[in-house]
């Protein structure tokens, strides 16, 4: 069972909340504004928080940057305004994921489920990654599906990597681009594109209704 | 009374004052001195009045000289041809030291007339530099108007509309003025019958946006070349403050207009806000009220319809803003119609079939307008559809069409060209439903991208929108 700070300022959401997060097995935290969550991260160990953008007391990415300041809990944000660009802003800030209002209970308990996830991992890097029916053997620079070798480029692989790395949290184009061109090359999101489409044809069992590798349109990847 | 006629008199009468004098004095000073003081008048006259004056003074001296002083005296007649010589001497002193004289007149003339002008656009200049503007130039106008007469600054919708009742020769004039950058009209060599001169207030060969026009002397006369052009100069000072305060005004606007746009977007954004909070209470619990009872399923469907209502809402307020920001990125479709197909909540008795190489060429668009399009012709075809809404796309060289088709009642040919009309419905069918809105924001977005849409008959009946979406070019990606 995880403690999961629940963070917006419309009570009717926070009980909405309270329903869904309890069928996910967790345990609930309200907050109805900044000020009461940064009280209550004070009080006690939190597993997670979900972080509305809209509050009355403060702006929500500003709040994002002090719980990341203060605790390692990962943050998953509700964004209820649909910009894109906040979104993004919110992951480059170290937010861990974003559901949209109004979001699906099984999609929102899924992306906390991942989130919490990464938040338990050991920072040493791993020899062997794996999601799903995909392993990567970093060091031997082997990618397997289901057990079948599969070859990739270098920049296939370090793509890939990077998602696998993420497990199944939302990777923005422009992090990838930056940890696999450079930073020089942060808005040449066509590079991806291409990629993205090389991996598909490689490893997606359908690759026209790819299931695996997943776009968030105007934001980035994730795995599934 | 003219220059040069006073100049004469005046030489006349120096003629006769030497007269006077070398008759009198003529036993003491002698003939020769008394033929070399004949040069005085004509010099005085040379250099007071130029050749003219001179020539009069050289002759009325030599007259003067022959009558007087020459024997036999008091006659015209000549003894000695050399005394012939004395006349032409004195004449061509007139004319060499008149014409030196005229050069000299001309030169300081000019020189006083250059210094009117920079002590004109130096006072000009100190008019301009006030603030405001528009004020720094009315005051300019009245001071061109108090030294050159009456000036009306005619701007482009001033020329056609005959402000100050000009004749059509003077608003030709002033078009011409206004389209050539020349000066134009009375006193100049374009429409000089003009009753106006038109100065440009910009340099040559540029058009501009105003003219200065001057009227024609209320002395009647033509105005000289010199006046014209010193105008001329005066007017560009005008036209360079006229500039700058364009300028500056143009950078207010846009300000205003960036703040108004900041404003508009924050207001939408906490719309969204206020509007998806109740729904998502109200979605999240109809969510949790159809695990027990499928017959929610409808009400889930509505609730998560409304949500896409207030996204076409928000996106007519950003396309009627102007506030509209388009990026040009390559997609992926299997993305976007992944995106738009994926997690939808379909009614029980339609299904949706995708028909897309995982091969397309990438296209060029903006995947948050790109995924609005499809969502809301996916959504418009799930609403008529009877059994299946079909999702394909195709290359067609250089493009790749997308098409989304119902197997619904479709919508008949005279009604195709308005189905992307705004508020407009089709009446006499049953897609009666809707504001209308959805269709025409996906028209109003693809023109933003540079797409095409077209409706048309799909095979089995049904309507079946085709969008076509410029490819990524080879090499680009």
């Amino acid at each position: 069972m995880s403690r999961i700070m629940c963070i917006d300022d419309e009570p009717a959401i926070l009980r909405l909340l309270e329903v869904v997060l309890r069928r996910g097995g967790h345990e609930v935290l309200p907050a109805v504004n900044a000020r009461a969550a940064l009280a209550a991260l004070a009080q006690g160990p939190i597993d997670a928080v979900l972080l509305d953008l809209g509050l009355p007391d403060r702006d929500g990415l500003e709040l994002l940057g002090l719980i990341r300041a203060r605790c390692d809990a990962p943050v998953v944000v509700v964004s209820a305004r649909g910009e894109v660009q906040e979104k993004v802003t919110a992951l480059d800030l170290g937010a861990s994921d974003y559901v949209t209002k109004p979001f699906d209970g099984d999609e929102l308990l899924a992306r906390l489920r991942v989130a919490l996830r990464g938040s338990g991992r050991s920072i040493t890097k791993a020899e062997v990654l794996e999601h799903g029916p995909l392993s990567m053997d970093i060091p031997r620079h082997e990618t397997r599906i289901s057990g079948k070798l599969v070859a990739l480029t270098p920049k296939e692989f370090a793509v890939l990597q990077a998602l696998v790395e993420a497990d199944g949290r939302v990777v923005t184009h422009g992090a990838l681009l930056e940890s696999v061109w450079g930073k020089a090359h942060r808005d040449d999101v066509e590079y991806l594109r291409v990629v993205i489409r090389a991996l598909r044809l490689k490893i997606e069992e359908d690759p026209a209704r790819p299931q695996f590798i997943r776009n968030e349109p105007g934001i980035g990847y994730r795995l599934s | 009374m003219p220059r040069y006629l006073s100049s004469a008199l005046e030489a006349l009468l120096a003629v006769a004052v030497v007269s006077a004098l070398t008759s009198a004095l003529l036993p003491t000073v002698g003939l020769e001195s008394a033929s070399l003081l004949f040069l005085l008048p004509v010099l005085i006259a040379a250099t007071r009045g130029g050749t003219v004056p001179a020539m009069i003074a050289a002759l009325a001296g030599a007259a003067a000289y022959n009558y007087f002083l020459l024997e036999p005296r008091f006659t015209f007649r000549v003894h000695r041809l050399d005394n012939l010589v004395s006349v032409f001497v004195l004449c061509a002193v007139a004319v060499v030291t008149g014409r030196l004289a005229t050069r000299l007149l001309a030169r300081e003339a000019e020189a006083n007339e250059r210094a009117d002008a920079s002590a004109e656009a130096a006072t000009l200049a100190g008019l301009l530099s006030i603030e405001p503007a528009t004020e720094a130039i009315d005051r300019a106008l009245s001071y061109l108007s108090a030294r050159y007469g009456q000036v009306v600054l005619v701007d482009e919708a001033g020329s056609s509309a005959g402000e100050g009742g000009f004749s059509s020769l003077d608003q030709s004039a002033a078009a011409w003025a206004l389209h050539n950058g020349d000066v134009t009209g009375h006193g100049t060599l374009t429409m000089a019958a003009a009753d106006w001169t038109f100065f440009p207030l910009v340099r040559r060969n540029r058009p501009g946006d105003a003219v200065l026009a001057l009227a024609r002397p209320a002395t009647g006369l033509t105005r000289t070349r010199g006046s014209i052009e010193g105008v001329a100069a005066l007017c560009l000072l005008i036209g360079q403050s006229r500039d700058r305060e364009n300028l500056l005004r143009e950078r207010r606007e846009r300000e205003l207009a960036e703040a108004r746009d900041r404003l508009r977007s924050t207001f939408l954004a906490s719309l969204a806000h206020d509007f998806r909070t109740p729904l998502t209470v109200i979605a999240g619990r109809l969510e949790q009220l159809e695990r027990e009872r499928p017959d929610a399923r409808d009400a889930l469907i509505a609730a998560r319809r409304l949500d896409g209502m207030m996204a076409n809402l928000l996106a007519a307020a950003r396309i009627e803003g102007g506030s509209l920001s388009v990026s040009r990125e390559s997609l992926d479709l299997v993305d976007v119609i992944g995106g738009v197909c994926d997690h939808l909540v379909l009614p029980e008795e339609v299904r949706i079939i995708r028909e897309v190489a995982a091969d397309l060429p990438f296209v060029q668009g903006d995947p948050v307008l790109l995924h609005h399009v499809l969502a809301n012709l996916v959504d418009n075809a799930l609403r008529h559809a009877r059994s299946k809404v079909t999702v394909a796309a195709r290359d067609e060289g250089g493009r790749v069409v997308i098409s989304v088709e119902d197997d619904g009642t479709g919508v008949a040919e005279a009604e195709r060209a308005l189905i992307f009309e705004r508020f407009r419905r089709i009446e006499g069918s049953d897609r009666t439903d809707g504001s209308g809105l959805g269709l025409a924001i996906v028209k109003d977005f693809a023109d933003a991208m540079g797409m095409d849409v077209e409706v048309g008959q799909g095979s089995s009946g049904g309507a079946r929108f085709e969008v076509s979406a410029p490819c990524v070019k080879v090499g680009q990606a």
